[in-house]
C-alpha cells in the first residue's frame, strides 16, 4: 500500500510540474514571502542590541538583559569597534554620574529611542513588572504587522494546497483516467492519500521556505509543522470536493478560493474581536490555526495551548471530512 | 472465468432497466463477443463485470472473485481496454505505461515492446495530450495488456481506427487468444465478432436474445441467400431471397421466367443479417 501511495504521489508531482497553473500556485507563496520582506524592511529585527562594559554595574547589566540583547566588552575601545559594525547596536557606558549612549549614526531612530528609554527606566528604578507591556513586546518580538502578514501567508498557502488537489482532480476527470486507476490493484484510499501528499507536501515546503525568507528561523518548527499538517486536512477535503464538482481548472480554482471567506473572517475575528467575543469564532478551524501560528511566530506558544488549538482544528476538519466522504467516494468511483 | 446469473441494472434505481435479467458463462480461454446496437447495455454490463459500476441484482463472479466485494488485487489478473481512451495527457506515451505498470503487483510487460506492438514506436516521448484520437486509443489498448491479463475486457477495440491499424489490433487479439487469454469483447461490429469470437451473445434493450458460436448461427439462420438483379418496366430491381423457404423459391422461379436477369449471385448470410433476422433490428 505504501509503495502504491508513493507511486501515485510521484506521478502527481510530475504532472504538477507540467501544469502552468500548478506551478503558479507553487511559486506564489514564495513570491509573497519576498514581497513581505521587501515591503516591511526594518521590521525584520527590532530586537535592540546593546553593548556594555564589563565594569558596568551588575544590576544595570541584568536590568538591560531583560529587555534587549546585551553584549559585554572588556574596554571602551572594543565597545566602539562593535558599535561601528554594520548592524544596529547601541552602546551604553557610564560617564560621570550618569550614562552616555553611543550610536554609529545610521541606526533607525527606534534603536536610539529604545536605548534611551531603557536606560531612563533603569535610572528611575522601574522594574519589568511595572514597565508597560507594549515596551516589553517592543523589545522582544518582531513587528506585529509582519507577523500578521506571514500568518496570513500561511493560511493562503494552506488554501493553495486545496487548489492543487482540485486541479489534479479536474485533470483526471478531463482525461477520464479515474476509471483506468479503478481497474488496477490500487485502492481508492491509496489514490486519495497519494494525491493529498502532493498537495500537503508542496504546501508545507512552501510554508517553511516562506518562513525562512521572512526571517523566522528560531521559531518552534515542530509546532509550525504540527499546526500546518492539521490545518491541511480541511483544505484538501475542499480540494477534492470542488475538483469533483468543477468542469475546468478555472472553475475549480474559483470554487476553492471561496474558502478564503471563512479564512479571512477568522483572521479578522481573531485580530479585532474583544476577548469576550472571541468564542464566536470557535467554530472555525481557521481561527484555531491562525491563533496557533500567531503564538508560534511570536514565540509565546506553549505545548498545551498548541495541542488545544490543533486538537480543535483536527476535530472540526474531521467533521467536514466525514460529511464530505460519501461524496468524494462516489465521485471517484 | 466469468459467471453471470440474473444480472439486472438500473441507473435510475427503478424499473427502467439498462440490463435486464441476463445470464451467461464464459469459459477459460474463450473469446466471447457481446454484440448489440447502441444503447443495448453492452458497456453497462462490462462496467459491472469490471467493478466500475456497482452491482445491483443478480450474481457475478469474475476471475474467481465476487464483484460485490471490493478486492482490488483481482485487477492483477484483469486488463481493461476502454471504449473512450483515457490516458494522462500530461504524461508521455511511455510514462503513461510505466506509471500504470507500477500499480500492479505482478510482473508486467515492457512498455517499449507494447508501444512497438501497436505501432507507436518513435512516439514514446511525446505527450499523450498531443496524440490523435486513434493514437490515444492504441495507447489505451496497449496499456490493457501491461499486466499479462488472464481476463481481458475489450470495449469496441477497433472502432474509429483506420483499417490497417484495426487489422493489427485484431491480430494482437488473435495472438492473445492463442496464448490462452480469456476475452470479453464488446462491439457492434459483426465482422469483428465473426472473425474473433468463439461465441457471441446478441443483446438488445438490455436482454440477451441468443448465445451461440458464429458457425452454428450461420448454419441455423444463414441458409444460402441469392441476390438477383433484374429489369422490370425498364428499371433495375434488386432482391435478396433465401434458397430454403418455399415462398422465396417460388419467387425466384417467377423472376427467372418473367424478367431479364442482369446478375444473380448466391452468398452466405453475414452475422449482421442473422442479427437482423433474430432480433428484427438493425445494428447501428
Ligand atoms: N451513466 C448513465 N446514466 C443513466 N443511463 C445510462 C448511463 N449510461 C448508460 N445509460 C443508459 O443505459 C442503456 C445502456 O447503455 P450502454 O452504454 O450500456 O449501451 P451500449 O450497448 O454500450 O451502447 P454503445 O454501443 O453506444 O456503446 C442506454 O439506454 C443508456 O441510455
Ligand atoms: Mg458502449
Amino acid at each position: 500500500m505504501l509503495s502504491k501511495i508513493f507511486k501515485v504521489f510521484s506521478r502527481e508531482l510530475k504532472t504538477a510540474r507540467r501544469d502552468s497553473m500548478a506551478i503558479l500556485i507553487i511559486v506564489m507563496p514564495v513570491l509573497f514571502a519576498f514581497g513581505i520582506t521587501l515591503f516591511t524592511p526594518g521590521l525584520n529585527d527590532t530586537t535592540v542590541n546593546i553593548a556594555l562594559l564589563e565594569s558596568d554595574d551588575k544590576s544595570h547589566i541584568e536590568y538591560l538583559e531583560q529587555f534587549a540583547k546585551v553584549e559585554i566588552f572588556e574596554n571602551r575601545e572594543d565597545v566602539l569597534t562593535r558599535v561601528n559594525k554594520r548592524d544596529d547596536m547601541a552602546a551604553i557606558m557610564q560617564k560621570g554620574d550618569g550614562y552616555e549612549i553611543i550610536l554609529q549614526g545610521n541606526e533607525p531612530e527606534i534603536v536610539e529611542g529604545y536605548a534611551k528609554a531603557l536606560n531612563a527606566l533603569y535610572e528611575i528604578g522601574a522594574n519589568k513588572e511595572e514597565t508597560t507591556a507594549a515596551m516589553y513586546s517592543f523589545g522582544h518580538t518582531v513587528s506585529p504587522l509582519k507577523t500578521m502578514l506571514v500568518n496570513m501567508l500561511i493560511s493562503m498557502t494552506i488554501m493553495l494546497s486545496g487548489m492543487l488537489i482540485a486541479i489534479s482532480i479536474v485533470g483526471e476527470k478531463a482525461d477520464n483516467t479515474i476509471n483506468a486507476i479503478n481497474v488496477t490493484p490500487v485502492s481508492q484510499t491509496s489514490f486519495v492519500i497519494g494525491k493529498s501528499m502532493m498537495g500537503g507536501l508542496i504546501a508545507m515546503v512552501s510554508i517553511i521556505i516562506s518562513l525562512f525568507i521572512t526571517g523566522y528561523y528560531d521559531i518552534n518548527w515542530f509546532m509550525i509543522i504540527l499546526v500546518g499538517l492539521t490545518s491541511l486536512i480541511l483544505s484538501l477535503v475542499v480540494g477534492f470536493v470542488q475538483g469533483l464538482a468543477s468542469d475546468d481548472v478555472i472553475e475549480a480554482a474559483a470554487n476553492v478560493k471561496m474558502i478564503m471567506i471563512p479564512i479571512a473572517g477568522s483572521i479578522v475575528g481573531y485580530e479585532l474581536l474583544a476577548d469576550k467575543w472571541q468564542w464566536t469564532m470557535y467554530w472555525s478551524p481557521f481561527y484555531w490555526a491562525y491563533k496557533a501560528n500567531k503564538l508560534v511566530l511570536t514565540k509565546t506558544a506553549d505545548w498545551p495551548t498548541i495541542l488545544l488549538c490543533t486538537g480543535m482544528v483536527l476535530v472540526l476538519s474531521l467533521v467536514v471530512y466525514f460529511l464530505a466522504k460519501p461524496k468524494i467516494r462516489e465521485g471517484l468511483s | 472465468m466469468i459467471s453471470v446469473k440474473n444480472l439486472s441494472h438500473s441507473y435510475s434505481h427503478d424499473d427502467k432497466l439498462a440490463v435486464n435479467n441476463i445470464s451467461f458463462e464464459i469459459e477459460k480461454g474463450e473469446t466471447f463477443g457481446f454484440l448489440g446496437p447502441s444503447g443495448a447495455g453492452k458497456s453497462t454490463t462490462q462496467g459491472i463485470l469490471t467493478g466500475l459500476l456497482k452491482q445491483q441484482e443478480g450474481e457475478v463472479i469474475v476471475a474467481g472473485y465476487n464483484v460485490k466485494k471490493v478486492q482490488n488485487e483481482r485487477f492483477n489478473k484483469i486488463g481493461v481496454s476502454f471504449e473512450q481512451s483515457n490516458v494522462y495527457s500530461k504524461l508521455t506515451a511511455k510514462e503513461n505505461l510505466d506509471y500504470y505498470a507500477k500499480l500492479f503487483d505482478v510482473p508486467t510487460r515492457d512498455s517499449m515492446e507494447l508501444l512497438h506492438l501497436v505501432g507507436l514506436d518513435g512516439k514514446e516521448n511525446d505527450r499523450a495530450g498531443e496524440f490523435s484520437k486513434g493514437m490515444k486509443h492504441r495507447l489505451t489498448f496497449a496499456r490493457s495488456m501491461l499486466n499479462n491479463p488472464e481476463l481481458w475486457f475489450l470495449d469496441e477495440p477497433t472502432t474509429g481506427l483506420d483499417p490497417a491499424i484495426a487489422a493489427t489490433i485484431k491480430d494482437i487479439i488473435r495472438e492473445q487468444a492463442a496464448k490462452g487469454t480469456t476475452s470479453f469483447l464488446t462491439t457492434h461490429n459483426m465482422y469483428i465478432a465473426d472473425e474473433l469470437c468463439d461465441r457471441v451473445a446478441f443483446i438488445i434493450d438490455g436482454e440477451i436474445k441468443l448465445i451461440d458460436t458464429p458457425k452454428n448461427l450461420k448454419l441455423q439462420y444463414g441458409r444460402k441467400l441469392i441476390d438477383i438483379e433484374y429489369i422490370e418496366n425498364g428499371k433495375v430491381v434488386k432482391e435478396t431471397l433465401k434458397t430454403v423457404t418455399e415462398e422465396d423459391r417460388r419467387r425466384i422461379g417467377e423472376i427467372v421466367n418473367n424478367h431479364d436477369i442482369q446478375t444473380m449471385h448466391s452468398k452466405e448470410a453475414t452475422l449482421e443479417e442473422i442479427f437482423i433476422q433474430v432480433t428484427g433490428r438493425e445494428l447501428v
